[in-house]
């Protein structure tokens, strides 16, 4: 499961760790060798913790796959020179795929669908995607999705045989006019080479949906795929704690709705924690590949650098786990909504597929404006 | 390739104390520097250029970036300066640079103060040097890289044991008893505390990691004929990740450059007297020692058992304690190990000189291979 990958001059042989283009020794044409059968030849047991790996002791292997190349692997997991490195594949709705994003995000994504168990597509499928376009920021403050995840997303379902025409990007903002958002974010390059435009959530219709006691009103569109795609940027939130699956369904209400929901901020958490219920069901893949750190969601935080996707058919997994990797506390409507049935929100219960959540787990600057929220 | 570079002299040498030191790095910097004009008998204003290495630390206190012009101000001059960030090899990078401006006399400086933060801080720091997309995320800091170096070393090679590691960190602090320089100076270690020190990374032991330490050196290379010819200088680099490379007992760079620093100087390993290694790690001394072809390829661990290396051995390896114990400044140590070479063979090593030394060795290595530099210094005018 776990990728080994080198991009090779077909000429002259020589390899990289790294996308290039061309071989600059003899302009040969680069082709993309993925190894996929490990065999552990190293391993050392790390006594030394530092910010971006707290928790020791720690394993780091190193891997030699198929083809002969190598890479380190970290793992909380004992293992001995010659045993076979292998990752399981679960479906299961507890199951959250933790991967790293080195140079390649199309690996990355590929590698998070194939952990949940891969994703079942018929060609004639109508997908929607839900991404953060949501403010007028630069994606490499980490405030929005990653041009580059949607990017690799978007050719991932193409591969798969997905028309374009069936493939809806939808998205509105409740602070700026939605093309200055998509302007400032860099993602209309990524549109204009897929030829997919941003449906404006705003200017669709809505339709009302009841969950225990309130009253949703959620954007049409969010009925009208075969599968729904949903595309949050991890940040910490200076109000909600963390911003991640739940979160990122909120735009899909009316923003009269939103501001109806919010105005009461206990009664907030328990919306939100009902809100996926309104919604057929969805795969999350998370976006920390920048993702957000300190007072998020907006200008106020700072970018995280996670390096890390995250996928799961549970949103409620999802963010459990997420909140567990960045030292937060479960986020109230996350455990909330687990305590109603929704998922699991407990992280040690958590099935973490890909990488361990303690392999990855790192102090980050905490939102310190929220008043709800304490240092795990 | 080579460089067929006009060869140069080392005119003066100087350092400060290692340890946990007050001053910024700047006036480490300028007091190092003072001690390498002192040693040249000349003024600054006779300096046509000044190549520095030092690194830019992310959690010290000092926040001082640009540090070229830094130094313009301390020791007030217009003349050209010139920084070499390569990690761990900045000071031998910084010398080899020197040699190849073309100018008549360089002052070449190594300063770095790491003293200012937590461990865990400097150790993620020093995790900034390895390939960050890879390695840093799957937390192959450098006891980890060398840990795996020696795994596979010992793997291939089972005569060699985690008791000669211990014995190479035992000599180079036997040596560090006798460099008042050292921050090992006057603080004995037992063979038995550096075999029971605490794992740090499997199988590395805190005692086979060298110390962090603040300080500085510098020398003055000059065309002037001196009694200390640089007689071989040369710098290669390798692929950043260990894991890119397909030998892991052996830095190429390491190979290639001292191949080409024996040929300049005319020489083999056989006529070198004295040698400053890198000893980042013990085990970074030992395949050093096959690298430079002091050992056989395997069979180190027959020298190390007899003592080979040892102050009154057949060739003294890091007689100034090493990185090991005398501390490893990151940009100073390669210059450190010049100072400890030039007075060797000056006769002004002390209580640990190294009888009728006329030939010597510098190894100085950045990452875990990923850039080397070999120097050959000779003593140019009678014997000590």
């Amino acid at each position: 499961m776990v990728r080994v990958i080198r991009w090779v001059c077909e000429k002259c042989k020589r390899k990289w760790i790294y996308p290039v283009a061309t071989c600059i020794y003899c302009t040969g044409h680069i082709k993309k060798a993925v190894g996929r059968k490990t065999k552990v030849i190293g391993n050392t047991k790390v006594f030394v913790p530092c910010p971006p790996h707290p928790i020791i002791p720690y394993n780091v292997l190193i891997l030699k796959d198929e083809h002969g190349n190598k890479m380190p692997k970290k793992t909380m997991r004992d293992y001995k020179v010659g045993d076979t490195y292998e990752d399981a594949p679960s479906s299961d709705e507890k199951a959250v795929a933790i991967v790293k994003v080195k140079y390649d995000f199309f690996e990355a994504v590929d590698e998070a669908f194939e952990l949940i168990g891969g994703l079942k597509l018929e060609p004639k499928a109508r997908i929607l995607i839900k991404p953060n376009i949501s403010l007028p920021m630069a994606s490499y403050l980490g405030a929005v999705t990653n041009e580059k995840l949607l990017d690799a997303l978007l050719i991932w379902l193409l591969g798969k045989g997905i028309k374009k025409e069936n493939i809806t990007i939808a998205e509105q903002s409740f602070f700026a006019p939605l093309e200055k958002c998509i302007e400032k974010s860099g993602i209309q390059e990524t549109l204009d080479k897929h030829g997919i435009k941003v449906t404006d959530i705003s200017k669709a219709e809505f339709i009302e949906k009841k969950e225990r006691e309130f009253t949703f009103k959620a954007s049409k569109l969010a009925y009208q795929s075969d599968l729904m795609i949903n595309l949050p940027v991890i940040k910490t939130d200076m109000y909600l704690g963390l911003d991640g699956a739940f979160e990122n369904l909120v735009r899909f209400l009316s923003k009269e709705n939103f501001e109806q929901l919010s105005a009461d901020k206990k009664k907030a958490a328990h919306a939100l924690a009902a809100l996926p219920k309104i919604f057929p069901k969805f795969i999350t893949l998370g976006d920390g590949s920048i993702g957000m750190q300190g007072n998020g969601p907006a200008e106020y935080g700072e970018p995280g650098f996670f390096n890390m996707v995250f996928a799961a058919r549970n949103p409620v997994a999802h963010d459990a786990a997420v909140s567990r990797i960045l030292c937060l506390p479960t986020p109230p409507f996350v455990e909330l909504a687990g305590k109603l049935g929704m998922g699991e929100y407990d992280a040690g219960r958590i099935i973490a597929v890909g990488n361990e959540i303690d392999a990855v787990r790192r102090e980050v600057k905490l939102p310190t404006g929220s008043p709800i929220m304490k240092k795990a | 390739m080579n460089m067929n570079m006009e060869l140069s002299y080392i005119k003066g040498a100087g350092m400060t104390k290692f340890g946990i030191l007050r001053k910024p790095s700047h006036l480490l910097a300028y007091e190092a520097a003072s001690e390498a004009l002192h040693d040249a008998q000349m003024s600054m204003d006779k300096i046509d250029a000044v190549v520095v290495a030092s690194l830019d630390w992310f959690f010290s206190d000092e926040k001082q970036r640009h540090f070229a012009s830094m130094l313009s101000s301390v020791f007030r001059t217009n003349i050209p300066i010139i920084r070499t960030p390569t990690g761990c090899s900045s000071g031998g990078t910084a010398l080899w640079t020197a040699q190849q401006l073309g100018y008549d006399n360089v002052l070449v400086i190594g300063a770095e103060k790491l003293m200012t933060c937590k461990t865990e801080s400097i150790t993620d720091e020093f995790m900034m040097a390895a390939e960050s997309r890879i390695e840093q995320l799957e937390g192959l800091n450098f006891p980890a890289q060398n840990a795996l170096v020696a795994q596979e070393y010992m793997l291939r090679y089972p005569e060699t044991t985690t008791e000669h590691l211990a014995l190479i960190a035992y000599k180079n602090h036997c040596n560090a008893l006798l460099n008042p320089k050292a921050r090992f100076y006057g603080k004995p270690v037992s063979l038995e505390e550096i075999k029971k020190s605490h794992i740090v990374a499997s199988p590395l032991r805190l005692y086979d990691c060298s110390i962090s330490t603040d300080g500085a050196a510098a020398c003055i290379v000059s065309k002037d004929k001196t009694d200390i010819k640089i007689a071989g200088s040369d710098m290669c680099t390798d692929f950043l990740g260990i894991f890119e490379r397909e030998e892991g007992t052996s830095w190429e760079a390491a190979c290639i450059s001292s191949k080409n620093a024996y040929r300049q100087a005319g020489a083999g390993p056989e006529d070198i007297d004295v040698a400053e290694l890198h000893d980042a790690f013990t085990i970074v001394e030992l395949i050093g020692y096959e690298d430079l072809g002091f050992a056989q390829r395997g069979k180190a661990y027959q020298k190390i058992e007899s003592g080979y290396f040892r102050l009154g051995g057949k060739l003294p390896v890091n007689t100034s304690g090493g990185l090991k114990a005398k501390g490893h400044p990151v940009s100073a140590t390669g210059l450190a190990q010049i100072n400890e070479l030039v007075a060797q063979l000056r006769g002004k090593a002390g209580e640990r000189q190294v009888k009728n030394a006329r030939t010597a060795l510098a190894h100085n290595v950045g990452g875990a291979g990923g850039s080397i530099c070999c120097t050959i210094l000779k003593k140019m005018n009678g014997a000590v």
